[in-house]
């Protein structure tokens, strides 16, 4: 399933590039994120926790940073499986400026195996949509935090 | 009360009595499968893939051991060393297929391990704590890319995916040596007035029966026997198997089908989970249960329908179809089924339809994916077959300007031409189009619908009239067409009280024989209904059989049962007769009694007879005692029921909803014995197939996952989807089988399905629409509202 979207972050570019690829405000950012941990270079192992109707349920998974083009864009994949089955996401975030802000653009696709892709498909892609809207939000903030 | 007080028996064959089986179950008191309860019972539940296509590297099954309570885990290799590969019934060659995978998935909800448990609820949870490793390959989902080996095999050695590679039919073709000789076909479609030609598709359906599958089996180690219980259409079939599959003697099986909540095809293949129960019971000498959930019966249970057709028509301006060519495309999923690749062959033998078209060229080809296996569902490849030839009709109706009943009146085979031959190598038995025809359109009104539908438009509404006529071939069959014998068995026995019981080795599911047959039987010894009781679905009781399926209980195990049931009456007759001191062909049975023709006080009572046979002083010369017997019979050809089913539907013009507000159906299943289950039969096939024309679709996603595992994603009829049915008979006996019965269990989803479509397309065709594939999404209508494609 495909998803695309953006965010408008009221800050430079180099602040948003900066606290979207740290490890401290990825982790921050995540929704239900319960373990974050570096493995290498841009991997980590992580521990999800989603609340979501037929979604429910703890998610152990990678987050991977690639494509690295600073202040520019990057890829992200996550990989993550549980008990309602497994999870793959890429997505490529572009950054452009947008009138003294930042907007981060996301297009990718997300695949679903199991009892999330049986009973959840349906919801799959607003569910998604949510989680994102959600790492932005909070990743807002912490673009906040660091520049006060 | 004396014999000439005694109350008048009323008719039985050809009213509408109540079902008898329905008391118990409706109010709960009905016994199926997981009603079972045994000592020591333990509980399996599966570890299915969530992959669609891949190689299990590991499997790690440590935490589900450990569980308490846990008392086995298999792996597929594990369960492989006493468990062989499963047997189907079809000549194609076929890949191996265990019944827990080995080293390979090829669909979602693929066992890979089974958990043994003391309960339902910690198997469930034990099986969820088994991990997986699958190395994911390419999901093969698309079969006409699969046909041509894209984007994997889903079996080594089955080249370009090819289930079964290439078989023509039909006219020009050369059944001994399979030589195609395509110049009457090319002839026609050449000097034909009008082609049509169009790409249709009818899609993969779930059968959902209410009742999931369901097994229990028990091997009692002292006795070295078997009693499997299972929701399956037919037990003996199933004894047959198991006992090949465990390499035992089929004394050792007992295969019993207590009350089974539907079946609609499904319920005909043996499956992997009764062979598992089967070998488990065996290895740890305990009975073992294993019941389907709702949702492992979307992906685990066969699904339907699947095949898609290129279908091309040739005709006179006047309407005369002059050739009909149909390529079929089959997707049967990742593996051979017990009759998977001979529904689409069905599909193939009645592309003649109702009609007298003189070339009719069927190609079919049967293609592995990496989805669900097909198998029978209601029908079984005969709606798929009235689907594209009442499609292609219309779409030539459209196209000529003709009305549709009138382009179907051209070209129906006449009732004096049967038996009829059809170019698709069929015989029909009888036939009397015109008549059921006509019977619909006054039904239904047609000319006052027609001039509604016109006055609606003129409103700007979208209403459309669909009609669509089907012939179906039933009754299965002679030996010849079927793998597991065509015939079908029954027993009667007059008990020492003056009751009938009898066995039939039809094995209902819904079909309400222990009604019709009851009826059938009371009338045949003059007995009163409530004195004959009708047993079934017990090998262990009765002696033989074959099953249910393809509209055969009426036409074949209807037909045995009158059969056992004049034996044993002629016997009875020479009792009587010494009894009487009468010519036992003097004698008439009615009303209780058995008296000498034209005395009816001076008779004895049927129960008064019995006694005598069993406890016969003196024994009447030449006659042993007792009163019981049996027969087989097969009919030395199939039936062939027909019908016309018209619909009037109305589309939302700003949502795509459509709606149906007229279905009228007339059916003809020959011989009626009750018309109130017949009534029931078609009740139900008609919002099948209503379902599948406008809202049951199974969908995959590129990947091969099962996007409809549930209600909430995959819709069946419900009865607020469905108008008021007006339904009738006509009746054209067939001459196969005395009773002159020809089936009436699938007929329902013949003719409906594409008479919605065909409503959907006349509604749309101011919009240019002149083909919509099923289902009728809302989206996809208003999409083609607005100019766009479906």
């Amino acid at each position: 399933m495909e998803i695309s979207g953006e965010y408008h972050f009221d800050a430079p570019r180099s602040a948003v590039w900066a606290a979207l690829l740290d490890p401290d405000a990825l982790q921050a950012a995540m929704p239900g994120c319960e373990r974050f941990e570096e493995t290498g270079p841009d991997a980590y192992d992580i521990t999800l926790r989603v609340g979501i109707s037929a979604i429910k349920g703890t998610y152990e998974g990678t987050v991977k940073v690639t494509e690295r083009s600073p202040e520019d864009s990057y890829r992200l994949s996550v990989d993550g499986g549980g008990k309602p089955g497994k999870v793959q996401g890429t997505a490529l975030m572009q950054l452009t400026e947008d009138g003294g802000g930042t907007r981060v653009a996301y297009s990718g696709d997300i695949k679903a195996q199991g009892a999330i892709a049986r009973l959840g498909s349906r919801l799959l892609g607003g569910s998604a949509k949510m989680l994102i809207g959600q790492f932005f939000k909070e990743m807002d903030k912490q673009v906040k935090q660091r520049a006060a | 009360m004396t014999a000439a007080e005694r109350p008048i028996l009323p008719k039985l064959v050809g009213e509408r009595i109540k079902r008898r089986e329905d008391p118990r179950l409706i109010t709960g008191h009905a016994t199926y499968v997981d009603d079972l309860k045994l000592p020591g019972l333990l509980h399996l539940a599966f570890k299915r893939s969530d992959s669609a296509h891949g190689v299990i590297k590991n499997i790690d099954t440590s935490a589900a051991e450990q569980m308490p309570g846990v008392e086995l885990v298999m792996t597929g290799k594990q369960l492989a060393e006493i468990l062989g590969p499963m047997p189907i019934g079809t000549p194609f060659p076929s890949p191996d297929h265990y019944a827990i995978a080995t080293d390979r998935v090829r669909y979602v909800g693929e066992p890979v391990a089974v958990v043994v448990a003391a309960d339902r609820y910690l198997a469930r949870d034990a099986a969820d704590a088994i991990e997986v490793d699958i190395e994911e390959l390419p999901a093969v989902v698309d079969p006409e890319k699969a046909m041509q080996g894209e984007p994997a095999a889903v079996h080594e050695g089955f080249e370009n995916n090819l289930a079964v590679p290439y078989v023509p039919g039909g006219t020009g073709v050369d059944p001994a040596t399979m030589e195609v000789d395509n110049s009457a076909l090319d002839k026609a479609f050449a000097e034909a007035d009008v082609n049509i030609s169009q790409r249709m598709t009818n899609q993969r359906l779930a059968p959902n029966a209410m009742e999931p599958r369901g097994v229990v089996a028990h091997w009692e180690p002292g006795k070295e026997q078997i009693t499997i219980w299972s929701g399956t259409q037919n037990p003996h079939i199933l004894k047959t198997m198991i006992a090949a599959q465990l390499g035992v003697g089929q004394h050792q099986v007992r295969a019993i089908a207590p009350e089974v909540g539907g079946g609609f095809g499904c319920k005909i293949n043996i499956y992997g989970e009764e062979y598992t129960a089967a070998a488990i019971s065996r290895k740890l000498g305990a009975p073992v249960k294993w019941i389907e959930d709702r949702s492992e019966a979307f992906m685990a249970t066969t699904h339907g329908r699947d095949i898609l057709a290129y279908v091309d028509l040739a005709a006179k301006r006047d309407g005369t179809v002059t050739a009909l060519k149909l390529r079929l495309i089959a997707d049967v999923g990742a593996y051979n089924m017990l009759l998977t690749a001979a529904v689409p062959t069905l599909t193939m033998l009645m592309l003649n339809g109702t009609y007298d078209i003189p070339v009719v060229r069927a190609e079919l080809t049967e293609v592995f994916t990496n989805k669900t296996p097909t198998d029978a569902y209601r029908g079984a490849g005969r709606p798929e077959a009235t689907y594209f030839v009442e499609r292609a009709f219309d779409m030539l109706a459209h196209e000529l300007g003709m009305d549709p009943a009138d382009v179907r009146r051209k070209n129906f085979i006449k009732k004096d031409a049967f038996p009829y031959t059809t170019q698709m190598g069929a015989i029909y038995d009888s036939g009397d189009y015109e008549t059921a025809l006509d019977r619909a359109l006054q039904n239904a009104g047609w000319e006052q619908l027609k001039q509604e539908r016109d006055q609606a438009r003129a409103e700007g509404r979208i209403v459309g009239l669909g009609l669509a006529y089907y012939v179906e071939v039933c009754g299965l069959g002679p030996s010849a067409s079927l793998p597991t014998g065509g015939w079908e068995h029954a027993g009667v026995t007059i008990e020492r009280d003056g009751r009938i019981t009898a066995t039939t080795g039809s094995s209902p599911h819904g079909q309400g024989n222990e009604t019709t047959f009851a009826q059938m039987l009371a009338e045949q010894f003059g007995v009163a209904f409530d004195d004959v009781t009708i047993l079934h679905g017990d090998t262990g009781v009765v002696k033989q059989g074959i099953g249910t399926f393809g509209s055969r209980s009426q036409a074949v195990g209807g037909t045995v049962l009158m059969n056992a049931g004049e034996k044993v009456k002629k016997k009875m007759a020479k009792f009587a007769a010494a009894m009487l001191d009468a010519n036992e062909d003097d004698l008439v049975f009615e009303n209780g009694m058995i008296s000498v023709k034209g005395s009816p006080g001076s008779g004895k009572t049927f129960a008064e007879v019995a006694s005598f046979a069993y406890v016969p002083v003196p024994l009447p010369p030449g006659v042993e005692p007792g009163l019981s017997d049996e027969a087989f019979w097969e009919p030395e050809n199939n039936t062939y029921p027909f019908g016309c089913h018209i619909v009037m539907m109305e589309i939302d013009r700003e949502t795509g909803e459509p709606r149906l507000t007229k279905v009228v159906a007339v059916d003809d299943a020959g011989t009626i014995i009750n018309p109130m289950i017949v009534d029931g039969q078609i009740h139900g096939g008609l919002a099948q197939g209503i379902g599948q024309a406008m809202i049951e679709e199974v969908v995959y996603d590129e990947d091969g996952q099962l996007v409809t595992g549930s209600f909430m994603d995959y819709a069946i009829p419900r009865a607020d989807d469905l108008p008021w049915f007006e339904m009738d008979n006509t009746v054209t006996t067939t001459p196969v089988n005395p009773m002159g019965a020809k089936g009436v269990g699938e007929a329902g989803t013949l003719g409906s399905t594409p008479a919605v479509v065909n409503a959907a397309v006349d509604a749309l065709s101011p919009f240019g629409v002149k083909h919509v594939d099923m289902m009728l999404r809302p989206e996809k209508l208003w999409r083609l509202m607005q100019g766009g494609g479906a």
